[in-house]
């Protein structure tokens, strides 16, 4: 056999691969493509089945309006009216809960002139039907009254709070129910812009805090003026998206993945998103480091204090409970039915998703499967009190599931109110909802005692008694048995 | 006889200044040797019983990640790195201590955290959320407790006085990071050896 050099030095190379090969640690989290997962109290990824699955795709050409050109924003109404704002044609398309289109709307009345938008960003439709858009090339949000005549617009406001170079591009825009308008616009760190019903600008709410990092802070302690005012500020994170709940609370998504992505804004701007669940509300927590963690870009309030987001990523929507339990996980990147290229929003539209593509211009319709509408159920049943029915349908969720740990607390909680403390303890047991367990499990400890104390209080007297009559016995026995020693 | 081996750790751990020079000049070699064996090996059947059965509320460990084994070396490797970093340096600093007498302190030392183990696997599973601080603060006191007999062990083994003993105690610690850090260079390069001679003896028997 005769090896010549060449081959040798191949000999080397694949040997120093293997090498590396042995050194890189394959832990990639899950199986890319459409298997559907969950996360478990342990962090890790554990299979699940699926709870929504692609059934069609609409697009512009298909639904006869010509094609979308670039759209970033969807909104549905109460009543399920569906406005796809079409960015690149400068239009917005209206569609009926049958995806039938109804209306374009691509120019408006303005006090008798004509009117068009450039390249608006956010739509958002009220309960009576009036639109509000951020018309972002324009610089302004133009507010449509029902019969699509233009009612106001808010231009770039003037205010102390405001610096003087104030750029105003309104990208997103969400109304409640007192007509206060709240406007997500780009360079802005110090929250939402909030402006009253007469269109004036009020204040800002809802600012992320600023994060700073202590090797960052160091440097820039050690630096002079000059250097740093040359260096990168520490600024507030800028919010991605935002959606305004029944209740009026505005859900927000912002783009700093270790600093609360989630938010839930009272009107104070405080952040009071309940955090109960297992894992930290941040999309994907397990992720490999070349892609990085999910990057939030849209969130979607839904009745019960579910609320969904959306992973540009990755294309992942992840589903949450108000107590902050993930519930399910779909969608992805690929070329797949269910699949997007560039996902820019999502909708429901009763417990169906509506999820945009911005760069194919097509919206994906999700539907729920079985497990989906079971666990949809469950959650709603409990969020209504109705514990009878939750208790059925987290039971039938495990069944299905056996690695969704939150409903084997649904189930604990309701053999608690039923006073099954044992069985109580079992479910929370497997849920590791340590603050239930210990609720449950004193309460059998109670029964336990209350069951054997008279038993066992009675014994120990009666065995006292008895010990108490032996020792006078015998002490009676010793001195007639002294007595008579004596006598 | 018996009944005074059982009786020594127990006095040991309340009277440590007398007990451990006891240690040093009165006992038997041999038999302190034997039982401070028998500490550590109860140590680790504690630690492994602790980790399997005790109370849900206290037993934050992942139940996959359980292994009985690697207890074992989370409690022998420390010991034997505490004893060969204090041995290396204190024969440098004047220590009186032989390496026998610096391995027998530490397991004696090592009591209180063992004892803790007996009441607390039992009564950490009758217990609610509320009263785990009861079960936090015994397994810390047992902790401190066992870090001032490593004091008191120390310091009387080899003669020292309380300052120089802590800072032998700091330095040895120092040390035992360095021992990590060797030995993990040292298996980490044995590995890389062993999977190099294992690729060419592949790549031999698959190119025939």
């Amino acid at each position: 056999m005769r090896i010549s050099i060449p081959k040798v030095k191949m000999y080397l190379l694949a040997a120093l691969c293997c090498l590396l090969g042995t050194n890189i640690g394959v832990n990639v989290a899950h199986a890319e493509g459409s298997a559907s997962y969950n996360y478990s109290f342990w962090n890790d990824t554990t299979p699940a089945p699926a709870a929504y699955e692609a059934t069609f795709l609409l697009n512009g050409a298909q639904l006869g309006v010509g094609p979308f050109k670039n759209p970033s924003d969807i909104h549905v109404t109460a009543d399920k009216e569906i406005y796809v704002l079409d960015s690149g044609n400068n239009r917005i398309v209206i569609l009926d809960q049958h995806f039938k289109p109804v209306k374009v709307v691509d120019s408006f009345d303005r006090e008798g002139k004509k009117d068009t938008f450039n390249n608006p960003q956010g739509i958002f439709v009220t309960d009576r039907k009036e639109l509000f858009i951020a018309d972002t090339g324009n610089k302004r949000v133009v507010h449509l009254d029902s019969n699509l005549r233009m009612a106001g617009v808010l231009e770039a406001p003037k205010s102390d709070l405001l610096q003087a170079n104030f750029d105003f591009q309104p990208v997103r825009v969400v109304v409640d129910k007192a007509q206060r308008i709240y406007v997500m616009s780009t360079g802005v760190f110090d929250g939402f812009m909030e402006f009253n019903a007469d269109g004036a600008f009020t204040s800002f709410i809802g600012a992320n805090r600023v994060t700073v990092d202590p090797v960052e802070l160091f440097w820039k302690k050690m630096s002079t003026q000059a250097q740093r005012s040359r260096m990168v500020m520490f600024t507030p994170t800028e919010f991605t998206n935002l959606d305004m709940d029944d209740e009026g609370f505005i859900y927000a998504t912002s783009g700093d993945y270790s600093n609360n992505p989630i938010k839930k804004l009272n009107a104070q701007g405080n952040d009071i998103l309940r955090r109960t669940g297992y894992l930290s509300l941040v999309g994907d927590i397990r992720y490999s480091s070349d892609i990085g963690p999910s990057r939030l870009i849209d969130i979607d309030v839904t009745d019960s204090e579910m609320y969904s987001v959306l992973d540009s990523k990755r294309g992942r929507v992840f589903t949450y409970s108000g107590d902050g339990h993930l519930m399910y996980i779909f969608g992805g990147l690929g070329n797949q039915l269910g699949q997007f290229n560039t996902p820019a929003a999502i909708e429901r539209v009763g417990d169906d998703f509506l999820v945009l593509d911005k760069a194919f211009g097509e919206i994906t319709v999700f539907q729920t499967t079985a497990y989906g509408r079971m666990l949809n159920e469950a959650v709603r049943s409990y969020y209504r009190g109705d514990e009878e029915k939750a208790f059925d349908l987290y039971q039938q969720a495990i069944n299905t599931n056996a690695n969704l740990e939150f409903a084997y607390s649904g189930v604990g909680k309701a053999l608690l109110r039923k006073g099954d403390y044992k069985g109580a303890m079992q479910y929370f047991k497997e849920s590791y909802d340590y603050a239930n367990y210990s609720k449950a499990y004193l309460l059998y400890r109670k029964q336990v005692l209350r069951e054997y104390f008279p038993a066992v209080m009675t014994g120990l007297i009666v065995l006292a008694v008895v010990l108490l009559f032996f020792k006078k016995l015998r002490k009676r026995m010793r001195r007639q048995g002294g007595v008579t020693i004596e006598s | 006889m018996n009944r005074e081996h059982v009786k020594y750790p127990l006095y040991l751990i309340v009277h440590p200044f007398n007990a451990y020079s006891d240690l040093k000049y009165e006992r038997n070699k041999r038999h302190t040797l034997i039982a401070s064996l028998i500490i550590l090996f109860l140590m680790i059947i504690t630690n492994v019983l602790s980790n399997q059965y005790s109370g849900f509320l206290v037993n934050l460990s992942n139940p996959d990640d359980m292994n009985s084994l690697m207890e074992v070396v989370y409690i022998v490797v420390p010991v034997l790195f505490w004893c060969l970093a204090n041995w290396s340096l204190t024969t440098l600093m004047d220590g009186e201590g032989k390496f026998v007498e610096i391995f027998t302190s530490t397991c004696f030392a090592l009591v209180p955290m063992m004892i803790i183990n007996f009441p607390w696997i039992w009564l950490s599973n009758v217990i609610s959320l509320q009263e785990t601080a009861f079960y936090y603060f015994c397994s810390s006191a047992a902790y401190l407790w066992s870090a001032y007999l490593l004091f008191v062990g120390n310091m009387t083994v080899h003669q020292y006085s309380p300052s120089k003993t802590i800072g032998t105690i700091l330095l040895t610690i120092v040390a035992m990071g360095f021992m990590a850090f060797i030995c993990l260079l040292f298996f980490g390069l044995i590995q890389q050896m062993i999977s190099f001679v294992h690729v060419i003896y592949q790549e031999i028997m698959l190119r025939n």
